[in-house]
């Protein structure tokens, strides 16, 4: 009957509950209506349980033989029990009892679990794995079980009450105690506590357990809740409290013995448990929140503004201006330039490259033109990401997408896709896909140039297909999203796909997992879906950039050689010079939103025309090295990256 | 898959071992003698030490659970000292009716659960989204046995649409013990809903945000082959683990909501066995409690193991 289950394991990671962080939880809860609501519903419960006497119009057990079972009236607003009892009275007492036995059985199934689990999670070895095994065994008695083989052995009363629904819980407090106590005694600071010689005892309260503090809390507020539950059930059943003591589990049970006569009598009791077991849930819910939303909001405000404003790296302006300072190459104009709003900005580019031209030239697979793309803000505020760039790629063109982490590259790719994450928003510009406008396209409109149009493969080629699918499955699917083919053929089209993309023993792999695919050949299988509705224009974001370099070369050059068989148009992201020199024909370099430069791929390694782009390759020594001196000699594998593309 | 079968049952002996040795010790517990207690306090020496001779307490432990284990393995679970019958046949009598709610709760949750998860999980964040959320913390704070009660008092007593006492045996006449078992299945699937709601939702929003959903709707797939087939199966593997954590709660439950629809299952048996302090019954109820959890999990761990590939030993 645990309602354990709700909080998510991730939940309970330790919150880092510092008594620091208590002042600014308690403002936080105060901002959440549920908690707000749930703080009220457990302060007027305490209040009634405390003032119970005062409260109740009558005894609780005070009979009244000429009104038993009267309904609602003037004197029993609630109306009467069997024996005349006044049930707004019995309601009020059974306040005290359900707050008294819940709290003290979560204060029993603390203190029973709490140190069951630091023992497990502290010592480890044989201990947590003997512990832990018992643990397991123990989940297979239902919790509500337990309470009866308690009160069988032991028999009914308010101590055997308490104990027997904290034994229900106990377990729980263990596990979860067991869970941080292993993942705190890991860190680095208790390593540091032992060498400065503390004791164990002293780490044990003095360090684990303050970090304990707050997934204890919660589970408390959450076990209070099922507790009571747990107690109603218990006293329904007539296994709880003495007879005489008023109880609302006790009211449920007498008042289902008159369904039939008096069937309201069941509400006020039942209610009374509903509210209160939803109040303590929420509370859970709230401090949870409340010590865990501190982190996440926060990292999440900081994620956006770095986005903005990187503290460590200069403005486009100011590596202009640098640059310009230190040997007065660049053009002193465009030091306090405004951003840059069409692509071309070095002089004597716009006519190499052509995409300053208005005219919209049907060779150009992707045309893609002042895109800005702006982030929200839980302010409301926004944050531009993309500031108005313009790009375009030919048909059986390589175009990489070059810059560092948070330049903005694979946003831009994702506006491309349509598959900007929740918050995201393409907010001007154009993007065109053989002439057809993607941008403001609906989910409708945009699945018709998916897999057809345009064809993807992201970074991470473990996460990049279903785990729980066969690959054939996968190819399979997405081939018939295409194409009306019966499951035979689709499977035969697959091990086409499969062939051609490299993969060897296809008919064997096609009914393997992802999991038995090395990253290089789960890659390759990645190509293989994004080939499957033969699109005219690839998308390759930062996808080799988690190979190691001897597979990340096998898998450019087959992206190299599926161009020149099948001749779509490829856009490379990356933020590795080497893989940009090594496969593209053109490269375009965005620094923070903005696009700083667009060349061949030779001239942009040989005379970069911006500074950022010089700065760019003299941070990475060896291509830039490499590109001057390319056909004497090679001794890294970047170098033999780029002697392979510069000489095709 | 052979080899998961038989790595999971082996698992599953030593557990099912160990929980035996727990009931069995459970009459070492009792405060003074078992006897005595089960007897009253009229009771006579003679009599008392009838009693504990019957339950074998003046012979060593050890020996009597030898004896006791080997005769449990045997099906022999002793005898009732209230109903002076086999706690074999007692139980035989009371499991189906037990099974038949639990069952019935297990397919409600698992339809609420499942389908309120994958509703919210696929559009978080809206009014819908929010509104079925709510929903479920609510269900999750409701009793079962309160929930009984006011579907009794609405759809039995006042409105009439099922008989009162609802239990049929499903060998006198399927469709009646079917329709017994509607309100009580509701009233315990309801809360087993509200956690597998909020398990299936939480893995969908992970599932439809993962890489491979990416890859999937670049690709082309359309959303409701991937909901359907790529969402659901990658959510699977978390709502299992919840669907055994909800499985041992219900059958804690159906013995409180049995009263609530006087279902003739376990819990009525424990209920008169726990305030009798009828041990051998209470031994055997724990017994075959425990046995179903742990068969169930072994199930689910099995499902789970053809689900998910990598959960399967190489």
């Amino acid at each position: 009957m645990s309602n354990a289950v709700i909080l998510d394991p991730a939940d309970r990671s330790p919150a880092g509950a510092q008594a620091r962080g208590v002042a600014q939880a308690w403002h936080r809860l105060r901002r959440q209506p549920s908690t707000l609501f749930a703080v009220v519903v457990v302060a007027v419960l305490v209040v009634v349980a405390v003032a119970a006497p005062l409260l109740a119009p009558y005894a609780p057990e005070a009979t009244d033989f000429d009104a038993p079972l009267s309904g609602p009236t003037a004197d029993h607003p609630l109306g009467t029990a069997d024996l005349g009892q006044d049930l707004l009275s019995q309601l009020i007492y059974g306040a005290r009892t359900a707050l008294v036995v819940a709290g003290g059985s979560v204060l029993v199934a603390m203190l029973i679990g709490v140190p069951i689990g630091l023992v497990l999670g502290y010592k480890g070895g044989w201990y947590d794995r003997i512990g832990s095994r018992g643990l397991d065994i123990a989940d297979a008695l239902p919790g509500l079980m337990v309470g009866f083989v308690v009160i069988a052995i032991l028999g009914r009363g308010m101590a055997v009450l308490v104990l027997a629904i904290g034994l229900v819980f106990c377990m729980n407090f263990a596990r979860m105690t067991r869970a941080i106590t292993l993942t705190e005694r890991k860190k680095l600071y208790v390593e540091s506590a032992h060498v400065s010689g503390l004791r164990e005892r002293q780490i044990v309260f003095g360090q684990v357990l303050p970090n304990l503090a707050g997934p204890l809390a919660v589970q408390a507020a959450v076990f209070l809740g099922s507790a009571i539950k747990v107690e109603a059930a218990l006293s329904f059943l007539g296994l709880g409290l003495g007879d005489d003591q008023p109880s609302w589990g006790g009211m449920l049970g007498v008042a289902a013995e008159h369904q039939a006569d008096q069937p309201l009598m069941a509400v006020a009791p039942g209610i009374a448990i509903l509210l209160t077991v939803l109040a303590f849930n929420l509370l859970g819910d709230g401090i949870n929140d409340a010590l865990s939303g501190r982190r996440t909001t926060g990292r999440r405000r900081t994620a956006l503004l770095g986005r903005q404003r990187p503290p460590a790296s200069p403005t486009l302006a100011e590596v202009r201006a640098a640059a310009s300072a230190a040997d007065g190459t660049a053009d002193v104009a465009a030091v306090d330039a405004p951003p840059v709003a069409t692509a071309p900005v070095g002089p004597g580019r716009a006519a190499a490259d052509g995409d300053a031209d208005d005219d919209r030239s049907d060779a150009a697979v992707l045309d893609v033109r002042d895109a800005t793309i702006v982030a929200d803000r839980p302010d409301g505020s926004t944050v531009t990401l993309v500031h108005g760039v313009s790009l375009r790629v030919r048909r059986g063109e390589i175009l990489g997408l070059l810059g560092e982490s948070g330049s903005g590259k694979s946003m831009l790719a994702k506006a491309v896709l349509g598959l900007l994450p929740p918050g995201v928003r393409l907010t001007g510009g154009s993007i065109r896909l053989n002439g057809t406008e993607l941008a403001g396209c609906s989910e409708r409109e945009l699945r018709a140039v998916r897999g057809t149009g345009l064809g993807v493969v992201l970074q991470n080629p473990q996460a990049n297909l279903s785990p729980v699918h066969t690959v054939g499955r996968q190819l399979v699917d997405v081939l018939r999203a295409h194409h009306p083919l019966s499951r035979r053929d689709a499977r035969a089209r697959a091990a086409e796909l499969l062939d051609l993309v490299g993969v060897n023993d296809v008919q064997r792999r096609l009914d393997q997992y992802p999991y038995q695919f090395s990253g290089g050949m789960a890659q390759r299988v990645a190509i293989a879906i994004a080939l499957a509705g033969e699109p005219d224009l690839l998308i390759l974001d930062e996808a080799t950039s988690a190979l190691d370099v001897t597979t990340q070369s096998q898998v450019l050059d087959l992206v190299l050689d599926l161009r020149d068989r099948l001749g779509m148009a490829i856009v490379n992201i990356t933020h590795d010079l080497g893989v940009a020199a090594e496969t593209c024909d053109r490269v375009a370099v965005l620094y923070r939103g903005e696009l700083v430069e667009v060349a061949d791929v030779v001239d942009l390694f040989d005379r970069p025309q911006q500074p950022y782009t010089a700065a760019l390759l003299a941070a990475h020594p060896t291509a830039d090295a490499d590109i001057d001196t390319h056909d004497t000699h090679h001794d890294s594998h970047h170098d033999s990256h780029h002697d392979a593309e510069v000489t095709a | 898959m052979g080899k998961l079968v038989a790595y999971r049952l082996l698992f599953a002996v030593p557990q099912l071992l160990v929980i035996s040795i727990l009931v069995f010790s459970l009459t070492y517990l009792v405060p003074g003698s078992p006897a005595a207690a089960m007897l009253g306090t009229s009771a006579t020496p003679e009599a008392i030490a009838h009693v504990e001779a019957q339950l074998g307490l003046d012979r060593p432990p050890l020996e009597r659970f030898v004896e006791w284990f080997g005769a449990l393995l045997t099906g022999d679970l002793g005898t009732s000292f209230r109903a002076g019958m086999p706690v074999t046949d007692l139980l035989a009598q009371r499991l189906p009716a037990t099974l038949s709610v639990v069952v019935g709760g297990i397919v409600v949750a698992l339809v609420l659960g499942v389908g309120a998860g994958v509703f919210t999980g696929t559009r978080p964040g809206t009014l819908a989204d929010r509104l079925v959320t709510g929903g479920t913390v609510l269900g999750l704070a409701i009793p079962e046995f309160w929930l009984g009660l006011l579907l009794t008092t609405v759809f039995a007593v006042q409105l009439g649409w099922v008989p009162i006492v609802a239990w049929t045996p499903l060998t006198a006449d399927p469709l009646a013990w079917l329709r017994g078992l509607v309100l009580p299945s509701l009233a315990l699937g309801v809360t087993g809903g509200a956690i597998i709601a909020r398990q299936t939702r939480a893995a969908m929003v992970t599932s439809m945000s993962a890489p491979y959903a990416d890859t999937l709707t670049a690709a082309g797939v359309p959303r409701r082959t991937q909901i359907a087939r790529y969402g659901v199966k990658n959510a699977l593997v978390p709502v299992l683990a919840s669907t055994g954590v909800t499985f041992a709660i219900l059958i804690g439950v159906s013995f409180v909501v049995e009263k609530v629809f006087a279902l003739p299952g376990l819990g009525s048996l424990m209920l008169t066995s726990v305030i009798g302090q009828d041990f051998p019954v209470v031994q055997g109820v724990v017994l075959v409690t425990a046995t179903l959890v742990i068969v169930v999990n072994l199930v689910i761990d099995i499902c789970y193991g053809l689900i998910n590939p990598q959960a399967r030993p190489q």
